[in-house]
């Protein structure tokens, strides 16, 4: 198989068009941005070391929140993330993403909490937005038809993911909620750049099956 | 060939890489033609796509009130916390080095001069299983492999 996959493949390069709805930019969308900040916080730039915390900081809690569903944990781990990050800066190769390479981290931090069984019962997800529901899709384009049927399948996702396997699951979050090419996900992992496309097309099936268990018709009338 | 052949030449991971856009372009048109032949794969594509497009536009609540609980230090703040520590360690086993020899040498009776060394020994003890746990623990951390 002649396989090749670029660091930054574009998000829309395939048959169907994939866009982003938020407005805000993303560290995806700014990788070069958060790298550049690195040199800047290791010559002691105070502003800088506080954007690539805060910057760096939001994604690695985003990541270890989807992987632990529970708040606090997720606020330790990110925490712990960040300060392996700081404490080993100067040994970072500049010429690698910043993601990955905090990804990683919470990542094995996230494994440690959780095969240690000790993820306290906190807030859910499902409690967390004001509304009661812990996920907000934004979609101004849709009627208030579609966005319901939209919502209705993304939680029903977040709730088959958690049927799948643990290494199932991580992959799925890596490339489909955080977005990441196919490459970082093999750094993040530590597995083989051809693994992972297998691997995530095994997990994708895996999914699909539970949702179709679930009843859910794709593509139908869900009225 | 046939349908039936061709479904089972095909490698289906590679729908997967033609959705996120990862194929080179060989592959990519091998996908297109195998996509063109099997409506079972069509069928397929579309309802990984209906699950990608769900999930990356998902948004989940932010923790407005998530603060760090300790800043990352500056390269100043760090040196110079490094310092501190060196000069208090050093100047506290000097102190108390120095303390010893004097209560040694001096006419203090017996009994005072175990009590003092008893103490100390015992403080020494403590800190020793201390440095002991610290260095148990840097030898297993499971991030020296993250560090690349």
């Amino acid at each position: 198989m002649t396989t090749e996959l670029s660091a930054r493949e574009p998000l829309a390069a395939g048959p169907v068009a994939v866009e982003r709805l938020t407005t805000e930019p993303t560290l995806q969308e700014a990788p070069s941005l958060l790298r550049d900040l690195v040199p800047l916080a290791r010559a002691g730039d105070d502003a800088a070391r506080e954007e690539l915390a805060n910057r760096s900081g939001r994604a690695a809690y985003g990541l270890a929140l989807q992987l632990l569903r529970n708040r606090a944990e997720a606020q330790d781990v990110a925490q712990d993330a960040l300060l392996k990050f700081f404490s080993t800066l100067d040994r970072f190769d500049e010429s690698r993403p910043v993601l990955p390479w905090i990804f990683r981290i919470v990542r094995n931090r996230a494994i440690d909490v959780l095969r240690r069984g000790n993820v306290r019962r906190g807030p859910s997800l499902d409690t967390g937005a004001p509304d009661g529901s812990a996920i907000d899709p934004v979609d101004p384009a849709t009627g208030p038809h579609e966005h319901s049927v939209r919502l209705d399948l993304q939680k029903r996702i977040w709730q088959c993911l958690q049927a799948v396997t643990p290494q199932h699951r991580e992959i799925l979050i890596l490339r489909d909620y955080q977005d990441l090419s196919y490459r970082e996900i093999s750094e993040v992992l530590g597995t083989p750049l051809g693994t992972v496309m297998s691997r995530l097309h095994s997990a994708r099936k895996k999914l699909r099956e539970q949702l179709l268990e679930g009843g859910w018709v794709f593509g139908g009338d869900h009225d | 060939m046939t349908e039936k052949t061709h479904v089972a030449e095909f490698n289906e991971e590679l729908l997967s890489g033609y959705l996120d856009g990862a194929l080179v372009q060989q592959d990519e048109q091998r996908v297109r033609v195998h996509l063109e032949g099997s409506a079972e794969a069509r069928e397929l594509l579309r309802q990984l796509v209906e699950i990608r497009e769900a999930a990356i536009e998902t948004k989940f609540p932010e923790n407005r009130d998530y603060q760090w609980s300790e800043a990352p230090r500056g390269a100043a703040s760090s040196i110079s916390r490094r310092l501190g520590f060196l000069l208090f360690g050093a100047w506290t086993v000097a102190l108390i080095g120095y303390s010893l020899w004097q209560m040694a040498r001096s006419d203090e009776p017996l009994f005072a001069k175990l009590l003092v060394a008893g103490v100390v020994s015992g403080a020494a003890l403590l800190l020793l299983s201390a440095v002991i746990d610290r260095l148990k623990v840097a030898k297993d951390d499971p991030y020296r492999g993250v560090e690349k």
